[in-house]
Formats: structure tokens, C-alpha cells, sequence
């Protein structure tokens, strides 16, 4: 199970940490206080590198765009080289916009079980909301609020399948790096603020 | 009082036993009931495909008038929904289609099945090229999804397979579901025939729960269209038609009946005969068809109009001091003859061919046997013995009818007239548009066509059919027939079955096509240069040629696991008989008579042009009619001249002949195109029109009086036909209009002509 707040119920002396547990509840817990500074950015911009690494592949495809975040629920991963593309999450709708392939397809997140998960991934951590996180993934905090990182491991098995982990760091209200851990392969992405 | 109150009883009751029979007795609307047997190879298959052709089948339906992404929810849950319901071997709504076990089975087979499996697809700078698109989909947000197929099939047999299935489809996708203008489409195939009545409905009422459950939005619509749909429409527009003139008529009716016997039991009194007859007619034909046609039951309504006339007759003729048994009697001879000639007019369409028409035919001689039998036996024991007052006619019009006959001349000539008029316009035109005749209602028809075009599903105007002994036969022939009519250039495009499943034949020449395994291998490594490919990556593709080298062919007896597969052929191909079928349909036809010259080159190959086709049977429907009306006439003729002589019969039937002169000529005036339903109402209408006749000239010698009565009793027939009748013209369901308008015209035309052709009498001179 989670973690957080490990530092003020100790392990060793669970009957005490029931009597705590009140007590801890108003004391800083980190991912709270992170989940509250994410939630406090109503927009943001990025630039990003991508690193996809492939068992097929001898070499890491790398590539490059624009991020932008906008609460509650906008999340848009913009690429611009080497190959346009634009990824677009709002509310319940997925866009994958290819222009040079002609390729422009909407999907409604409600029928993909098996997508939702690493929306949500990112998407609940942007938006500073625990609870829509953890209903899709098993979230271990470390760190401190001010330089932070969580390990998502997906709760349904069918997105387990596709992706073992996903480790994101930042600092204070910024997600700097995502690093996707499946079967597919590794991918580390790198997020540059703009201003 | 007692026997108003007896009259009134037997009424009830007889009331109570057709809303019994109607429970009963099967309810129908198919119009191909109303097509003669078929003459012709093409026409057997039209009419095959028109009672239980893969059309008959088809469902559509249509979610409308809420955002998007709530309808797409809807038609997702209504998809599942109908799934479930096991009702259905097709149910298509725009989203992911094909299950995974199918897809492996199908991915296994993709270089035997897709027509990108190509020797030139496995050439080095195509090899490149399909490596360089790995590549590139490998970068994108959609990777997992390109790696899942990319390394075990680069070339992308597999999808494009799936593409070519999707293809003739066409239709947007939005939130991952067919929609278009905001409306978000569905297609179902029923399992049960189209010929199911009740089948069709249950699965209409399958739709309609589902998306009742969905709990759609309020302002949300949903829209069916399909055989099981127009069934039901259809049976509720001549229900209502029917309701709404038999209430108006009735009050019509009512009052010329209270006006001229100052009686409310004379409404009962007409009321007797008719309910037998009808009860008995619907009977009858429940019980030889298995099922009544709803057209046959219109007719059968509009007779009520017709069947009046007997009891009217008995009431009016009465003469004084006479009791109603005593003139019942008097009158059966007449009426006796009346009803057997209208009976035998009736009956060659019982052996016309048409089940439509013998239903008619014998809907309407049974009705009439029975309302002659009522009124002759069950009435008079119910009238009063001092029979019922009537109000004599204003003097002025019956002297002015009775002294018609010295108009003779003049009358004679007219007919003539219109006669040559009508022959010189070459004739009354015809209906060659089975649309015109269906009893669905317009609004109805039109959603269809609009649902049909938005699913990418037109209207199929020609079909090329062709058999074979065996499945492989077919598909052969469908694969070789395809590839010679493409490239005869007259059409842009051909559906057929071997698209979506090819030969054996075809199978095993792609298979061998495929360079072996060493040489991919060779080329692979050549075309890899220089990307970031790593020396195993494609060895899924390796592997897989050498897999499909082994996989014997798919043939239609695998298509139990493959729904998908199954559902996009069972329309195309089917076993029939001994035989399998194979339907191949063009699109974009440049050239209509290359193409015909083209398919005849084709030997055994049948090409079916809907439209014409019908239009043929159609004609050939009248042709039919008008020959099995020549005969009856004849039959009535013989009758006549039996119960009349030879100048009686003449004279009647003169009056008839010239009553269906004016009738058509008048439609024709009109701009009717005449159908089916005019020339069965015209076959009543003479029904109609000899009883005038027969009244009218019973016998030269009779007394003014007895004739001014005759007259009367043949004004208030008139009078109350009109009444029902001009109502029925006035109805859209085309069975009810023809119907009505033919017989309207017709009454008032027999009526003077009755009164025109009596024999002169003494002193009218």
C-alpha cells in the first residue's frame, strides 16, 4: 500500500498509529501538500524531449514538442519534429492528430479500459487530484514537497499488461519527468517550463 | 321493442367475434404478395429477394438529438444490449468489430485473405518503405498499437484487409461510433426471416428496449427503419385510416339513413349483413391463407359500403301490406342473382396467382355471400312485420330519372365518345412503381432512404446473381465474373463475396505467390540499412510467411468462428437448394446497356435490374388481372343471360360496360395511374353496378310505383356507397384511395347508366 505519511506513523507500533492517525491526518502529509500545489497551477507550458527506447530498436527515437496543461481537465502533447502530431486529452475525448498521414481519429476514454489508466496517469497528477490517481493506480510518494517523485503501478491487470510502472518527478508544482516503464519498451520524457 | 332489442343483441354479439377473429386471425403487409408468379429467371429472384432476400433482414436505426458523446454512450449500450439479446447476426455501430479470437484466426490468414498480399509488396523498395512507416508509427503517441501488428506483419496486410471490409461502409466516426448530422447510426440484421412478422417486431421492440434502458436524455430520439418496422407502420396507418373513415362515415351514413327512414334502427339494420359478411370473409381467409393480408382487410372494410345495399333494398322495395319475410322472398331471385354474379366475378382472382389478389377475391365473395345469406334469412324475423316507414324521393328528381330511358340515343353516343377519346390517349397509364402500392406510409419510406444513404447502405438498383453446385463454384465464378466486369470499364466498382472471403482457388495462388522465407530474409536486411531496426526485430514476419504456408484455406464452413466474417458474406453468398448463390453488386454504373452486354458475355450470369424488374412484374400483375376480369366477366355475362335472357342480360351488361368506360376514363382524366387495387375495386364496382342494373330493369311491365320504388331503393344504395366510399378517396394509404376513388366515380356512373338503360316503360315516353 501507499507510504506517504510513513514518517510520522511508524511501522513497528501499529496500535499507536490508529490513535495517531487523527492526528497525522492534519499534520503536512507530502502528497498532500504536493497534490495541492500541482492543483494550485491553473495552466502551464512546457517544451519537452522524448526518449522511447524499443526492444526492437538498437537506438532511442527521440522526439520533440510542446506541452500544455490547463485545469480541470485539458492535457495537450503537441509534437513538432521529427514528425508532426498532436495528442489531445479533453474531459472524456482522446484526439490523435497525424496531418502528414492524414490521420485524425477521437475516441471516447469510456470505451478504452485500457488507455484511461495512463491518461489519468498524467492527467490526475496535474490536476492535483489523489483520488482519480489512486482509483487507477497504486501511488508510492518519496521525496519532499519541494523535489518530489511517485511510482504509479497500474491497479487493472489488462493495463499492467501494457505498462508496468510510471515514475514522475518534480518540483513543487511543476512534473518535470515521466518515465514509462511497459512492455513496449522504456520512454523518458522531460518537461522545460515556459514561460 | 323485443326485436330491436333481439336486433341489437345479435349485433353485440357478432361484434364481440370479430374482435375475437381479429386476435385470431394473422395480420400481413408484404407487398410481394401482390406480384403474379414469375415468368422469368430474374423475375423468380427478385421475388425471392423481395419476401426473404438479405434487405428484408436489415435494421436500421438512428439516435438523435443529444450531444455527442452522449449518444455515442447510447449506441454503445443499445449495440451491447442487442448483442446479448442473441436476436441478431449482425449488429455494426461504427466501433471496434471484430473480437480478439477472430482476429487472431483472421491475422493467421491475413496473405491468403488480403489483396495487399502482393509479390510485390515483399520487393526490396517496397519492404523499405513498409519499415520506414513502422518507424514512423513507432514515434507517435498511437506505438503500442502499431507494435502489436508492425514486426509480425510490416507490410500491412492485416490492416488493409480490414480497411477493404471497412471500406464500403463510409461513414464518419465520432467518440468512436458511426455519426452523421449529429445522428449517431446503427445496423442490425435479424436472425428470423423477413417474412417473420412477429419476429420483426420482437427485434424492433428489442432496439426500442435497449434504448430505453441506455436512459437516453430527455429531447433524445431514436429512429427505426426496416421490414419489421414498416409491418408494424403499415397495419397502423390502415388501422387508423379505417378508424378515422368508418367514424365519419358512419355519422354520414347515420344521418341519410335517420333522414330517409326516420329510424335509429335502420342503422342496425344495415348494420346485420355487413358484420356477417365481413366476419365471415375474414374468417374464410384466416382460415385457407393462414394469415390475412392487411391490404385484403382494407378491401374487405371498404365492402361495408357495397354489402349495404341488400338490406336497404329489402326495406325499399317493400310494397304495401306486404310483411318483410314475403318480400324478402319476392326479391331473392334478384338478389340471388346479384350476388352470384358479383360472386362469380370475383372468383378467377382466386386462381390468378397472385396471394394477394385470390385473398381479395375470396375476402370479397365470401363477404358478399354472407351479407346476401343475412339479409335474405336472418333479417326479416327481425324487422318489424309492418316493415319500416320511407320517405318518399322528391317528386321532381324521380320523374326526371324515370323518364332517362327516353334519353337513350344521346347516352349511347356519349359512351362511344369517351371510348374512342380514351383509346386516342392511349388508354389509361400504369403504376410500374411497387412503392406506390406499399402501404407504409411515406414519412416512413422516406426515413429509410435517408438512414440507408447515411449508413452507405443505397438502395440496391442492379444485382448480378449467379450459381454454382459448390461454395468454391461460386466464389470462382464471383472472382472471375468481378475481375472481367471491372475491366469492361462500365462500372467504377463491384461488391462481391470473394472480397471478403476469396476461392480456395485464390487462397492457394496468393500463398504460393510468397517469396520463401531465405529470400524476405535477404531483402529485409538489405531494406533495414541504415535504420534502427535490430537484426531479430521482424523475425514474427519471418515466421509468419512460413505459417501461412502451412494453414490449409479458409472456407465457409470456418465461418462459425468467424461472426464478423460471416456477417459481411451471408448477404453475398448463400447456399440455395442444392446450389450456392453468389450476389455480386455494382456500384457507380457508367454505362447501364455496356454493362448488360458485358453480363450476357457472362454465361449463367443473371443480372437483375430492380426497378425495371418490378416494373415488368407489375405489368404483368395487370395483364394478369385484366385476363382473370375477362373471364369473370364472362362468367357474369353467362349468368345473366341465364337469369334475364338474352336482351336482359345485354342490357345489364351494357350498363356495367359502360360504367367501367366512364370509370377509367375519368381516372385517366384524373392523372391516376392505374394499379392493382383500381382494377380489383373496379371488379367490386361492377358488383355494385349490376345490382343497380338489376333493380333498376327488373321487369319492363312493373308499375310506376313499383319502379319509382326500385328507384329508391337503388338512390339510398347509391347514396350511402358515395357516402363510405368518397371518404376511402380522400384516405393516403394508397390501397384506400385507389379503392375508394375508383369506386366513387364508378357508382355514380353505373347509377345513371342503370336508370338510363331500364327498359322504357308505358307512358315515360
Amino acid at each position: 500500500m501507499a507510504r506517504h505519511g510513513g514518517r510520522f506513523v511508524p511501522p513497528s507500533v501499529p496500535r499507536r498509529a490508529a490513535l495517531v492517525l487523527p492526528l497525522a491526518a492534519q499534520a503536512p502529509d507530502p502528497v498532500a501538500a504536493v497534490m495541492a500545489r500541482l492543483a494550485a497551477v491553473r495552466e502551464v507550458r512546457a517544451s519537452f524531449v522524448e526518449d522511447k527506447d524499443l526492444p526492437e530498436l538498437d537506438r532511442p527515437l527521440t522526439s520533440r514538442g510542446l506541452l500544455s496543461w490547463r485545469a480541470p481537465d485539458r492535457l495537450e502533447k503537441r509534437t513538432l519534429e521529427p514528425a508532426p502530431e498532436l495528442f489531445l486529452v479533453e474531459g472524456d475525448t482522446l484526439t490523435l492528430e497525424r496531418p502528414e498521414r492524414g490521420i485524425r481519429e477521437t475516441l471516447s476514454l469510456d470505451t478504452a479500459p485500457e488507455i484511461r489508466p495512463l491518461v489519468e496517469a498524467l492527467r490526475a497528477t496535474l490536476a492535483g487530484d489523489l483520488a482519480t490517481l489512486r482509483r487507477y493506480h497504486e501511488v508510492t510518494f518519496s521525496g519532499t514537497p519541494q523535489r518530489w517523485r511517485l511510482l504509479l503501478v497500474p491497479l487493472s491487470v489488462r493495463a499492467r499488461a501494457a505498462v508496468q510502472r510510471i515514475v514522475l518527478e518534480g518540483e513543487e508544482g511543476f512534473m518535470s519527468t515521466v518515465e514509462t516503464q511497459g512492455s513496449d519498451g522504456r520512454s523518458r520524457l522531460v518537461a522545460t517550463r515556459l514561460p | 321493442m323485443k326485436r330491436v332489442a333481439a336486433l341489437l343483441l345479435v349485433l353485440a354479439a357478432l361484434a364481440g367475434a370479430f374482435a375475437l377473429a381479429m386476435r385470431v386471425v394473422e395480420v400481413r403487409a408484404d407487398i410481394a404478395d401482390f406480384l403474379p408468379e414469375p415468368a422469368t429467371p430474374e423475375a423468380a429472384f427478385l421475388l425471392q429477394e423481395l419476401r426473404s432476400g438479405a434487405a428484408t433482414t436489415l435494421l436500421l436505426a438512428g439516435i438523435e438529438g443529444a450531444p455527442a458523446a452522449d449518444l455515442a454512450r447510447i449506441s454503445r449500450s443499445v449495440a451491447r444490449a442487442m448483442v446479448e439479446s442473441g436476436a441478431f447476426s449482425l449488429v455494426a455501430n461504427g466501433s471496434a468489430v471484430v473480437g480478439d479470437e477472430e482476429a487472431a484466426v483472421l491475422f493467421a490468414h491475413r496473405y491468403a485473405l488480403s489483396p495487399a498480399a502482393t509479390p510485390e509488396a515483399f520487393a526490396e523498395p517496397a519492404l523499405r518503405g513498409a519499415l520506414e512507416g513502422v518507424l514512423d508509427g513507432l514515434r507517435s503517441s498511437a506505438a503500442p498499437l502499431v507494435r502489436r501488428f508492425a514486426f509480425a506483419d510490416p507490410t500491412g496486410a492485416f490492416l488493409a484487409m480490414l480497411r477493404a471490409w471497412a471500406g464500403e461502409a463510409r461513414v464518419a466516426t465520432e467518440n468512436g461510433v458511426w455519426m452523421v448530422d449529429g445522428r449517431a447510426l446503427l445496423v442490425a440484421q435479424t436472425r428470423a426471416s423477413g417474412l417473420d412478422t412477429e419476429s420483426q417486431a420482437q427485434a424492433v421492440a428489442t432496439i426500442r428496449q435497449a434504448y430505453d434502458a441506455a436512459a437516453p436524455p430527455p429531447g433524445t430520439r431514436l429512429l427505426v427503419s426496416g421490414p419489421g418496422v414498416f409491418a408494424a407502420e403499415a397495419a397502423a396507418t390502415v388501422r387508423a385510416d379505417v378508424a378515422l373513415v368508418s367514424k365519419l362515415s358512419l355519422v354520414l351514413v347515420g344521418a341519410f339513413l335517420l333522414w330517409r327512414y326516420r329510424s335509429p334502427m335502420m342503422l342496425a339494420v344495415v348494420a346485420l349483413p355487413l358484420s356477417v359478411g365481413t366476419l365471415a370473409a375474414l374468417l374464410v381467409v384466416g382460415a385457407v391463407f393462414g394469415h390475412v393480408h392487411a391490404a385484403a382487410i382494407g378491401f374487405g372494410i371498404t365492402m361495408l359500403g357495397v354489402c349495404d345495399d341488400y338490406p336497404l333494398l329489402l326495406v325499399t322495395n317493400r310494397a304495401p301490406g306486404e310483411s318483410p319475410r314475403e318480400t324478402a322472398r319476392r326479391i331473392w331471385p334478384t338478389l340471388r342473382l346479384a350476388a352470384a354474379a358479383a360472386v362469380a366475378g370475383l372468383t378467377p382472382m382466386l386462381a390468378s396467382g397472385f396471394p394477394g389478389l385470390a385473398q381479395l377475391g375470396l375476402f370479397a365473395a365470401t363477404g358478399l355471400v354472407g351479407a346476401a345469406l343475412a339479409t335474405r334469412f336472418l333479417l326479416p324475423p327481425l324487422l318489424p312485420p309492418e316493415g319500416l316507414f320511407v320517405r318518399p324521393l322528391p317528386e321532381r328528381l324521380a320523374h326526371l330519372l324515370l323518364r332517362l330511358p327516353a334519353r337513350r340515343g344521346p347516352v349511347l353516343v356519349l359512351l362511344a365518345g369517351v371510348a374512342v377519346a380514351l383509346a386516342l390517349a392511349g388508354g389509361p397509364r400504369m403504376e410500374r412503381d411497387l412503392a406506390a402500392l406499399s402501404p407504409v406510409p411515406e414519412p416512413v419510406r422516406a426515413l429509410d432512404e435517408q438512414l440507408r444513404g447515411q449508413v452507405g447502405a443505397p438502395d440496391v438498383r442492379v444485382v448480378l446473381a449467379l450459381r454454382a453446385p459448390d461454395a468454391e463454384g461460386a466464389l470462382r465464378a464471383a472472382e472471375a465474373t468481378a475481375a472481367r466486369l471491372m475491366a469492361s470499364g462500365t462500372v467504377a466498382a463491384i461488391d462481391h463475396p470473394a472480397r471478403f472471403l476469396p476461392s480456395v482457388a485464390t487462397q492457394r495462388i496468393r500463398i504460393a505467390a510468397l517469396p520463401d522465407a531465405a529470400t524476405v530474409a535477404q531483402r529485409l536486411e538489405a531494406a533495414r540499412n541504415g535504420l534502427p531496426f535490430r537484426a531479430a526485430a521482424f523475425q514474427p514476419f519471418l515466421d509468419g510467411i512460413e505459417d501461412a504456408r502451412r494453414l490449409p484455406p479458409l472456407t465457409p464452413a470456418d465461418l462459425g468462428a468467424l461472426p464478423t466474417l460471416a456477417a459481411r458474406l451471408s448477404p453475398l453468398l448463400r447456399q440455395e437448394g442444392q446450389g450456392w448463390r453468389a450476389l455480386l453488386l455494382p456500384s457507380g454504373i457508367r454505362d447501364m446497356d455496356a454493362l448488360r452486354a458485358a453480363a450476357a458475355a457472362v454465361p449463367g450470369l443473371l443480372l437483375v435490374d430492380f426497378k425495371a424488374e418490378t416494373g415488368a412484374l407489375l405489368d404483368q400483375g395487370i395483364k394478369e388481372a385484366l385476363k382473370w376480369g375477362g373471364v369473370g366477366a364472362l362468367l357474369v355475362l353467362v349468368l345473366l343471360g341465364a337469369g334475364r335472357g338474352l336482351t336482359g342480360g345485354l342490357r345489364i351488361a351494357l350498363s356495367l360496360a359502360g360504367a367501367l368506360l366512364l370509370t377509367f376514363a375519368i381516372l385517366a382524366a384524373l392523372g391516376e395511374r392505374i394499379g392493382v387495387f383500381h382494377l380489383t375495386a373496379a371488379l367490386l364496382l361492377a358488383g355494385v353496378g349490376m345490382d343497380y342494373a338489376l333493380f333498376m330493369s327488373r321487369s319492363g311491365e312493373e308499375s310506376t310505383e313499383d319502379a319509382a320504388r326500385a328507384l329508391g331503393s337503388v338512390i339510398s344504395c347509391m347514396v350511402t356507397t358515395l357516402l363510405t366510399f368518397g371518404l376511402l378517396a380522400l384516405c393516403a394509404t394508397p390501397v384506400l384511395h385507389a379503392t375508394g376513388l375508383t369506386v366513387t366515380v364508378g357508382v355514380a356512373s353505373a347509377f345513371l347508366l342503370a336508370c338510363a338503360l331500364a327498359p322504357r316503360r308505358a307512358g315515360t315516353r
